[in-house]
């Protein structure tokens, strides 16, 4: 994965977030997916999404919250 | 004593011999002012039989999806002290070993941050630190992984793993479970701090037939010790245990495949091609028997608690696991077979799913094969009895297959 | 690794290394024990191939405790073996001690500390518990409070070993059981029996409806709509009352003091011993919650120990002690009442059924 690759894929991972903010709950599993499949022509693996994923935790651009099942959230 | 609150029904379970968790609150309270609040809202619940804690927020450290599990007072303008109350997971030692010095390290941490009140342990095995404020958990977290200490899991992520004592106490240990357990726990520390799977998961590992850690009731996947070859009888010993109690009817008659049998003349014999390696034999004559020497283990899956489709047990996946062979290649196998497993139920699994609620779902011999299993007998109590039988193929006359 | 105003994290190291708590006794002999003997009902010795020995204190511990108590543990295991100690899957504490001469003087300490020392052998192991209204948020019951009246109850059976054999009993406040209570020889299970109410503001603004829909184990809770936005209605008739569906939405609160109590379940075994894992049976469908001390759970407890303990033979768990009397002498000899509750109609409950006609008339 290029690091072009890699910003657009945290980008695309915060705004699907921001886009369904208060509206679905979407645990890492489905972002995975969903990335997996969005970026496939990219050839950004599992693995990729998930590094891009604890990224993005590690610089509180999104956080983990918990309601029944973990998911992932903007910050408050 | 409660410095702000009458707690007269509390009061009452100071009484008797056993020691008591009423003092162990007020303790606490001495050392952290908030933990008088707790006394406060629980002599509450004592009056009205309801519980005052509530769900809702968001806690955690940065980065991890896992290790706070959030607690808020439904009552914060009563018991502000315990507003936020929550609880720090924090992963044990393999066998729950300490040395006095790092224990008092681990609640000199507690006193000075948080509740001063602890479990040892939670029941998935590790230390809780209940009743940390939200804005100290930063500091709560970098103070302990000072001290070389990680928090557990929580949320939709693996539990600590957790094992028995093995062979650092018990010469019943067919394998080193306390080694298994720690390796597993380091390897799959990602999945432990970043919730990725569908529900929880958790590990046990026991190191034989008694199952000290319950692994085979509580455990996603159960490990629990066996062995190859024949218990190892010292005759001598067993004719002590004669001369005790009558032999047959504590130990031979109740072996439950009936293969030993016992004379003065000839000693205890065990057929032990016949032995389940059920453990009661040697659990009554602990001098005299010891399991063999070619230790392994058998690996069981799916046990949980009721929610949502009803309590299970763990069943037959692996009968015998060479884990001390796979121990000197650091267990690739068994995570390789993890790895498995967790893709399957990534793939197919669904929200708060547990991975024995999936099996259930689509069929024991579905799952297997995915994972590149054989079916084997050592995983069912007997074949089935019914004939609906959803055979996969079918032949046509002209020799084609359907 | 990342950084949190300047300072360096440091995330996932994992549990310390065992190693470093290792009394040098254990490390020496690590996979090299030969056997062991129950000394008391408080102690026993392992000893090595090499003939070495480790003594084992055990003292029984509530489970929720201070910082003071653990430093209590800590002075005692300095004074006595050499600062080593560790916890066993039923929160009792465990000193290991290689100088025989040091049992004696550190069982006095424990005693001065009005501790309990026991807990090995035919007794009454330390009661398994979850954390009830001190800690936790879907509680039916609370869980110390219960312990604690039991174990005063049965403290002589903690301390003095006068059963058939070892009896485990578990305490969880709800069916969530954290701790795995379902298969024990007694399990005093938190109930509720009320179906959740349902407070349509917060569902709609704080539950994910699907999920909600899909945490109840009866299908019972339906798709509905509140003020034009999703939302979900109850048939009440068929909710089991397992409060999933609290756990998924805070806006389907299922906690009511007049219907909350707890069961009791016994016959269940993990160990392979024997007879093989089981799960316990419904024994008392219902008790009311009576804090501070429960009196009716204590003395249910009590009358299947004290039948346990006439009826059975030497060496037989409570289940299997049931299993060769049968089930319809348990509910004689302990004068519980047998009712429709106790049969089983959840899904796979016919597994349950007496497809025989051998029955001990
Ligand atoms: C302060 C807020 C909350 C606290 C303290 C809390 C606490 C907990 C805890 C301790 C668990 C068990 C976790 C585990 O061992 O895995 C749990 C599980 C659960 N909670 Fe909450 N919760 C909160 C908010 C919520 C909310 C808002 C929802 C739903 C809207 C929710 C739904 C659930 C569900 C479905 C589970 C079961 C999932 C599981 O066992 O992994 N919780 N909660
Ligand atoms: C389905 C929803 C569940 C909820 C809402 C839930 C909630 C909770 C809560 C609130 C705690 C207390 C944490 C604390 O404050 O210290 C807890 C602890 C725990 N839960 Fe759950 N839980 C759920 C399911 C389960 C299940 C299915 C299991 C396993 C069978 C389980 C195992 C545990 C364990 C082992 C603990 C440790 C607490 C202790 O040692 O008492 N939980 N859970
Ligand atoms: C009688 C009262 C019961 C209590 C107090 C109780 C308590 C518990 C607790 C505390 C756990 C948590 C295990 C852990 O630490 O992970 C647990 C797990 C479990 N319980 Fe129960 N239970 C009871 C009854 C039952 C019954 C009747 C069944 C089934 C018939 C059952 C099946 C299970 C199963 C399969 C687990 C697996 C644990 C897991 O999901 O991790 N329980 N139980
Ligand atoms: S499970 Fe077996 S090996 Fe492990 S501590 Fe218990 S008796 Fe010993
Ligand atoms: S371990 Fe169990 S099955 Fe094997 S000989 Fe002993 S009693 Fe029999
Ligand atoms: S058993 Fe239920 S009420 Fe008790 S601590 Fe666990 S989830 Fe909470
Ligand atoms: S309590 Fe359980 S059975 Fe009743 S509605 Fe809720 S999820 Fe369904």
């Amino acid at each position: 994965m290029t690091d072009e690759t890699k910003v657009k894929l945290e980008e695309a991972i915060v705004n699907l977030i921001k886009e369904y903010a208060n509206k679905k709950r979407f645990k890492p599993g489905d972002v995975v997916k969903e990335m997996e499949s969005k970026f496939s022509a990219s050839g950004v693996t599992k693995d990729d999404v998930k590094t891009a994923i604890r990224d993005l935790t590690d610089s509180g651009r999104l956080i983990y919250g918990y309601a029944g099942g973990s998911f992932l959230a903007l910050p408050e | 004593m409660s410095k702000k609150h009458k707690t007269p029904l509390l009061d009452e379970l100071k009484k008797g011999k056993w020691p008591s968790f009423v003092n162990e609150i007020e303790r606490a309270a001495e050392k952290s002012e908030m933990t008088d609040d707790l006394l406060g809202q629980v002599e509450q619940s004592y009056e009205e039989k309801v519980v005052h804690w509530k769900h809702g927020g968001m806690v955690g450290v940065k980065g991890y999806g896992s290790g706070i599990v959030g607690r808020f007072s439904d009552l914060p303008e009563k018991y502000p002290g315990i507003k936020e109350f929550h609880t720090v997971r924090i992963n044990q030692p393999s066998g729950f070993f300490y040395t006095s010095d790092v224990l008092r390290s681990i609640v000199d941490i507690g006193e000075k941050h948080a509740s001063s009140l602890f479990n040892f342990h939670g029941s998935t095995g590790d230390v809780q630190l209940l009743g940390a404020k939200t804005a100290e958990l930063e500091t709560i977290f970098q103070e302990y992984t000072k001290l070389g200490f990680d928090l557990g899991g929580s949320g939709s992520a693996l539990r600590t793993p957790s094992c028995c004592v093995g062979k650092a106490r018990c010469e019943f240990a067919n394998y080193d479970a306390m080694h298994a357990c720690n390796s597993i726990t380091q390897a799959f520390q990602d999945e432990m701090h970043r919730p990725i799977f569908n529900y929880k998961f958790k590990f046990k590992f026991s190191a034989c037939g008694n199952d000290c850690t319950a692994s085979i009731a509580r455990a996603d996947l159960s490990v629990i010790g066996t062995w190859k070859d024949s218990i190892r009888i010292d005759q001598e010993a067993v004719k002590d245990y004669a001369k005790k109690f009558d032999l047959h009817k504590y130990v031979t008659d109740k072996c439950p495949t009936k293969c030993m049998s016992y004379n003065a003349e000839e000693g205890l014999k065990i057929d032990d091609s016949n032995c389940s390696k059920c453990m009661h034999c040697i659990n009554t004559m602990p001098k005299a028997l010891r399991p063999g020497t070619k230790g392994g283990a058998t690996i069981l899956i799916g046990s949980k608690a009721p929610m949502v489709s009803g309590p299970r047990l763990s069943m037959v996946l692996v009968p015998f696991y060479d884990i001390e062979e796979d121990a000197k290649n650091d267990y690739e196998w068994f995570k390789d077979l993890i790895s498995k497993i967790w893709e399957f139920w990534d793939e197919y699994g669904v929200n708060r799913e547990r991975i024995g609620e999936l099996i259930q779902r689509v069929g024991i011999g579905n799952f297997i094969e995915s994972i590149g299993l054989e079916p084997l007998p050592e995983m069912v109590a007997s074949p089935r009895g019914n004939p609906f039988v959803l055979y996969e193929e079918y032949v046509e006359a002209g020799g084609e297959q359907g | 690794m990342a950084e949190v105003s300047g300072v360096k994290r440091i995330t996932d190291i994992g549990p310390h290394d065992y190693n470093d708590f290792l009394h040098p006794v254990i490390k020496k002999n690590y996979g090299k024990w030969k056997y062991h003997e129950i000394l008391s009902p408080s102690h026993m010795v392992h000893v090595s191939e090499d003939g070495d020995k480790i003594y084992t204190v055990r003292v029984g511990s509530p489970r929720l405790v201070s910082s003071s108590f653990i430093k209590d543990l800590c002075d005692l295991a300095d004074k006595y073996s050499g600062g080593y100690l560790r916890f066993t899957t039923r929160n009792n504490v465990e000193f290991l001690l290689d100088k025989e001469e040091n049992i004696k003087p550190l069982l006095d300490d424990v005693g001065k500390l009005n501790l309990p020392a026991g807990g090995i052998g035919n007794v009454v192991a330390n009661i398994v518990h979850t954390q009830g209204w001190v800690h936790c948020h879907t509680a039916a019951s609370d869980a110390s409070g219960v312990v604690k009246s039991l174990m005063d109850e049965l403290y002589e059976y903690y301390v003095n070993a006068q059963l058939p054999t070892k009896v485990r009993i578990a305490f969880a406040c709800c069916l969530n059981m954290c701790g795995a209570v379902h298969c024990s020889d007694i399990a005093v299970l938190g109930i509720h029996r009320r179906p959740p109410r349902l407070i349509p503001d917060r569902i709609v603004n704080l539950c994910e409806i699907p999920s909600t829909i899909a945490s109840c184990p009866t299908n019972v809770i339906r798709p509905d709509t509140y003020n034009g936005k999703p939302s979900v209605k109850l048939i009440e008739e068929g909710c089991v009352f397992c409060g999933n569906c609290f756990t998924v939405c805070p806006g389907m609160p299922i906690a009511d003091p007049l219907n909350d109590g707890v069961s009791i379940w016994v016959g269940g075994k993990v160990s392979n011993a024997r007879s093989k894992p089981a799960f316990s049976k419904l024994a008392v469908p219902f008790l009311e919650n009576d804090p501070p001390r429960w009196p009716k759970v204590v003395e249910a407890v009590k009358t299947i120990l004290d039948a346990y303990k006439k009826g059975a033979h030497n060496g037989e768990r409570v289940g299997e002690w049931i299993e060769r009397i049968g089930w319809p002498k348990f509910f004689k000899v302990t004068g519980f009442e047998f009712t429709k509750y106790h049969i089983d109609d959840f899904r796979l409950g016919e597994a349950t059924l007496n497809y025989s006609a051998q029955i001990r008339q």
